[in-house]
């Protein structure tokens, strides 16, 4: 491979993982757009769509689909793992943070600490239940394969750069959603209550928003994206464990913080730009020094410009 | 019944618990094997110590700290450096004891003069992420942290028998062992001690000007700058002492197991039981994080483990059902225990009482 | 009607605000907003709601910073100084942390050379040796060269330092250690700590008890202890609530938490008291205990600027009056004059008449 081809190789890379990063990232923003609430346990959640995933294959026995089928099994995955996470963020919303909208932020932060922690557990429990694909459920702890359902061809023919139906399906999928939800935002009455009560929840509820429906459907769209994303990220990946969640759940927060908080293109652009960046110090710089790099660049963006890339200014109301 | 209501003039529930802490080996000597727990209650002091620094953050000051156990880490590693015999500085103890005391400050003065005038959510991913680095950092740096060996053997206080055999200094010229003292009860009052000492210099400094400071910063940040306070300051003072002491309690706790252990033992669920610590024992009070340390380490080190000697013992195989081993069910623990405290008792098991601080009883 | 104290022309206004305007993006919240204070003046602010006053105090106190135009409080233009020597300290630390940055990275080699290379176990360690493979060893860094990286870390430092230096210059801690102290409208007290704690954070710039002498109790943290605990007891006693002084500020009566949100204020000897709307929400019981308070603080020598919309309460204890309307001051007098300014009674009517 030529100097080119390996820089091309790790932007494909970078891109494809920025792009299932930047679909996390916007749960995170969506969230904190709206009831300011950094969602710890968005993550987790992301982690458990990928394990109802790798379930649900396992289940219906489709780890070996071919042709039409594996795009019909890809389809139905996505939009199962999709509907459990939204359900399940619109619970964790409805039962943990709700009754605590009226407390110091920090203890909404706290108990969402707490929910991660819980998902977590509920992961390594889940892997180890006792069917094939979680290998009997023998090391529940251990990472799982998942399998490859789209193959290893290279879709470029003999050249040395490898583009994957994965790269492909990531494009698919991710692209659509974030215009979907660009417009869903910018034309829905949903979109302007949601911009309504991010902006001053009690004006809202004057005006006759029901703001917790809002905030519940908030959480419904962040958790789906978190659902699609996972099933995304398997089977990009085709590996997948219970600790996944936080990883690419700081790597998702700091692609929100980067873009600029609340702000769903920033949330896109951040999460291309953590994906890159993590492709290129894998590449260039040593892949054990990855982490840190990340984190560096999360505390000097927080240090030298708060409000991110494409973020505003909030003002304290005295 | 309100558990707070146990307060009064008369029962003041931090010294009735060390008082009983202090009275506990001569009981734990009475009680069956296995069943004593002098050892897990020398985690709980260390821990308390932990829990303390990040009780004047969080608890006085209001900011979320959820990187303690990277101050944790440094203390060790520092400790390590400082005492261990593969490097020239073997200075000792003691000494290097008081050093990670001024390190920790140093290193949390470090990471907060930058860092403090965030807003209080992006300051607790940000030290979280500090957390992350420096976990990295110690691993990658394999010169000289050894990575993932850890650093030792580590020593234990000069006055216990074994480490003063090999460096022949002494307690007063004599050993702990001389006078018929087991190490591991000279350790266990030694912790016993150090925890007393840092719970009165926090509670010195609480119901001093510095603490005043901390608490009006963390109920009105705006109307303590009207007051002429710098803000920013103050925190600084704050993150600064949190971190010394958790880096005194992870000196304590290398020098306890006689290593640092690999890096990956301070992560993020090392940082959560200390924020779990304060949470459920009550924020902002110092009684309480002796509970808090108590119910917290009690079921982590006390309660899991012996659940899983009697799993073994009842020849149930864990390997086989990931629900037989109580090791995996500790996240659960934790984070049932931080949404439960926050719904239904925010003010935790023992909340500061408005006696507890100054001005009570005198003119 | 009060007597206006004596005041000589050579000694500057306590409060001196110069076309002051404050603007929040498109918003102009005041406009070139020009007034004096003389010392030991009660002088009040009026004017219909949302003509600014607030946004004026907040100003002046700065929690927001004038867009243009002055603020003096005695004559000088509030402002932490700009200290070269600061400015330099930060270079040097900065271009010792990038130094330190480099050696960081290149940690373990350093270590290697310096201590694994030298340090043979069981005999004597070898510092200078040690030091010498240091130094030789910091030859080859393989990032910067060292006085590349020091000479970029002391120029970032040094600007650093000058940001810092001009967003808070005048940030309202800065301002409240010239002596002026306030209230706020949405009265903003520690409700959870006592009333006696409350004032002793009042005065706590004025104390001198550090770190170390509270660690560990000197005598001189016991010495201000009881000097400050006596003051505070005693302004207590000056607004009346000595008697709950254990208790905590959250459960005090509306009118009581204005009254110790005063004693607060007080507590660090202020030149100058801004009150924002002190009896909003009272009853006339309490209005009329409040008036006597201003007045005894008034007489203390303390210059009072306040903001208030209840007319009997301006009118009595006032020496004179600047009204607002949209921002702009539109008439300033004695309390006669303002009640006789055509311009104010159209702003007032008016806006009764719309209401």
């Amino acid at each position: 491979m030529t100097d080119t081809e390996v820089l091309l190789q790790q932007v494909i890379t970078g891109l494809s993982n920025g792009m299932i990063i930047a679909l996390i990232a916007i749960g995170y923003t969506m969230v904190y757009g709206i009831i300011e609430l950094i969602n710890f346990a968005h993550g987790d959640l992301f982690m458990l769509g990928s394990f109802l995933a790798l379930t649900l294959l396992g289940a219906l026995g489709l780890e070996a689909v071919e042709g039409v089928g594996t795009w019909a099994t890809i389809g139905l995955l996505l939009v199962t793992s999709a509907g459990f996470c939204g359900t399940l963020n619109v619970v964790i919303d409805r039962f943990a943070y709700r009754p605590l909208r009226k407390s110091p932020k920090l203890s909404l932060l706290v108990a969402a600490i707490g929910c991660s922690f819980i998902l977590v557990n509920i992961g390594l429990f889940w892997g180890g239940i006792p069917m094939d694909v979680f290998s009997m459920g023998r090391a529940a702890a251990a990472p799982k394969n998942f399998p490859n359902l789209l193959g290893h061809d290279n879709l470029l023919g003999d050249s040395a750069i490898l583009l994957t139906r994965g790269d492909l399906l990531v494009v698919v999928v991710t692209v659509p959603l974030m215009i979907g939800l660009t417009m869903l935002v910018r034309l829905t009455r949903l979109g302007k209550a949601m911009r309504a009560v991010a902006q001053n929840p009690s004006a809202a509820a004057l005006m006759g928003i029901d703001v917790n429906r809002v905030i519940s459907s908030t959480f419904f769209i962040g958790g789906a994206l978190g659902g699609f994303a996972s099933v995304v990220y398997a089977l990009y990946n085709n590996t997948i464990s219970f600790q996944m969640g936080y990883r690419s759940g700081m790597d998702a927060f700091t692609a929100a913080v980067l873009g600029g908080i609340g702000s769903l293109p920033g949330a896109v652009l951040g999460g291309l730009l953590i994906g890159l960046m993590r492709a290129m110090s894998d590449q260039y710089i040593a892949a054990h020094w990855t982490n840190t790099i990340v984190f560096s660049v999360l505390i000097l963006i927080l240090i030298f410009r708060p409000s991110g890339l494409l973020g505003f200014k909030l003002r304290e109301k005295v | 019944m309100h558990l707070s209501s146990l307060r009064s003039r008369w029962i003041r529930p931090t010294p009735l618990l060390l008082g009983a802490a202090a009275l506990w080996p001569l009981a734990d000597a009475f009680l069956p094997a296995g069943m004593q727990v002098i050892e897990p209650l020398r985690t709980v002091f260390i821990y308390a110590i932990l829990a303390l620094g990040l009780n004047v953050v969080t608890g006085f000051t209001g900011l979320l700290n959820l990187g303690v156990a990277a101050f944790m880490a440094i203390g060790a590693y520092a400790f390590g450096i400082l005492t261990c015999e593969i490097y020239p500085f073997q200075i000792g103890f003691w000494p290097a004891l008081f050093a990670t005391l001024g390190i920790g400050a140093f290193a949390g003065f470090l990471l907060g003069a930058p860092l403090l005038r965030l807003r209080g959510d992006y300051l607790a991913i940000v030290t979280l992420g500090f957390g992350e680095i420096v976990q990295d950092v110690l691993k990658n740096l394999d010169g000289i942290t050894k990575g993932t060996q850890g650093i030792n053997p580590l020593p234990g206080p000069t006055f216990l028998a074994s480490a003063s055999e090999e460096s022949g200094s002494s307690f007063f010229g004599l050993t702990w062992r001389e006078l018929g003292v087991e190490d591991s009860t000279a350790w266990y009052y030694t912790l016993w001690t150090l925890l007393v000492l840092c719970i009165i210099a926090v509670r010195h400094l609480e119901r001093s000007r510095t603490g005043r400071a901390w608490l009006s910063v963390r109920e009105d940040e705006l109307a303590s700058r009207a007051m002429g306070i710098r803000v920013d300051r103050v925190k600084l003072i704050a993150f600064s002492t949190g971190a010394s002491l958790a880096a005194f309690a992870g000196a304590l706790a290398a020098s306890g197991l006689s290593s640092t252990g690999e890096p990956a033992n301070y992560d993020f669920q090392i940082s959560i039981l200390a924020v779990c610590i304060v949470i459920v024992g009550g924020v902002g009070s110092v009684s309480g994080i002796l509970v808090g340390a108590l119910v917290m380490i009690g079921i982590n080190s006390i309660v899991l483990s012996k659940a899983a000697d009697w799993i073994a013992a009842s020849g149930l195989s864990s390997s086989d059902n990931v629900l037989l081993s109580p090791s995996n069910w500790k996240f659960l623990l934790f984070g049932l225990a931080l949404v439960l405290m926050v719904h239904l008792r925010p003010q935790g098991i023992l909340p500061p009482s408005l006696e507890d601080e100054p001005g009570g009883d005198e003119a | 009607m009060t007597i206006a104290p004596p005041h000589s022309t050579f000694t500057p206004p306590a409060l001196e605000v110069r076309e002051v305007t404050v603007r929040f993006g498109g918003v102009v919240a005041n406009e070139r907003v020009s007034f004096s204070v003389n010392r030991g003046e009660v002088f009040a602010v009026i004017g219909p709601n949302g003509a600014g006053k607030t946004t004026l105090f907040n100003a002046i106190t700065g929690v927001h910073q004038p867009s243009s135009g002055q603020v003096l409080i005695h004559g000088n233009d509030v402002c932490s100084p700009m200290n070269i020597n600061m400015a330099v300290q930060f270079g040097l630390i900065a271009a010792a942390s990038a130094i330190g940055a480099v050696l960081a990275v290149n940690a373990d080699s350093l270590w290697e050379a310096s201590i694994s290379n030298v340090f043979i176990y069981d005999e004597p360690f070898d510092w200078t040796a040690s030091l010498r493979a240091l130094w030789d060893a910091t030859g080859n860094l393989s990032i910067l060269h060292g006085p590349v990286t020091a000479a970029i870390g002391a120029m970032v430092g040094c600007s650093a330092r000058v940001v810092l230096w001009w967003q808070s210059r005048r940030a309202s801690d800065v301002v409240a250690r010239e002596g002026v102290a306030r209230t706020f409208q949405n009265i903003r007290l520690f409700t959870e700590m006592s009333l006696i704690e409350n004032v002793l954070v009042g005065m706590d710039y004025r104390l001198r008890t550090g770190f170390f002498s509270a660690l560990f109790r000197l005598p001189r943290f016991w010495s201000e202890r009881r000097t400050a605990r006596a003051k505070a007891v005693e302004l207590l006693k000056f607004v009346e609530l000595a008697d709950r002084k254990g208790d905590a500020a959250g459960g005090l009566s509306y009118g009581h938490r204005r009254r110790l949100e005063i004693a607060r204020a007080l507590a660090s000897d202020p030149s100058l008291l801004l009150l924002d709307e002190p009896a909003a929400g009272m009853n006339p019981a309490e209005i009329a205990s409040l008036m006597q308070l201003i007045r005894r603080i008034r007489d203390r020598g303390v210059t009072v600027v306040l903001i208030e919309h209840h007319m009997q309460l301006v009118m009595g204890i006032s020496d004179r009056i600047a009204v607002l309307q949209y921002g702009k001051k539109i008439a300033e007098g004695t309390p006669e004059e303002v009640r006789n300014d055509p311009k104010c009674i159209e702003a007032y009517l008016g806006a009764e008449e719309a209401a």
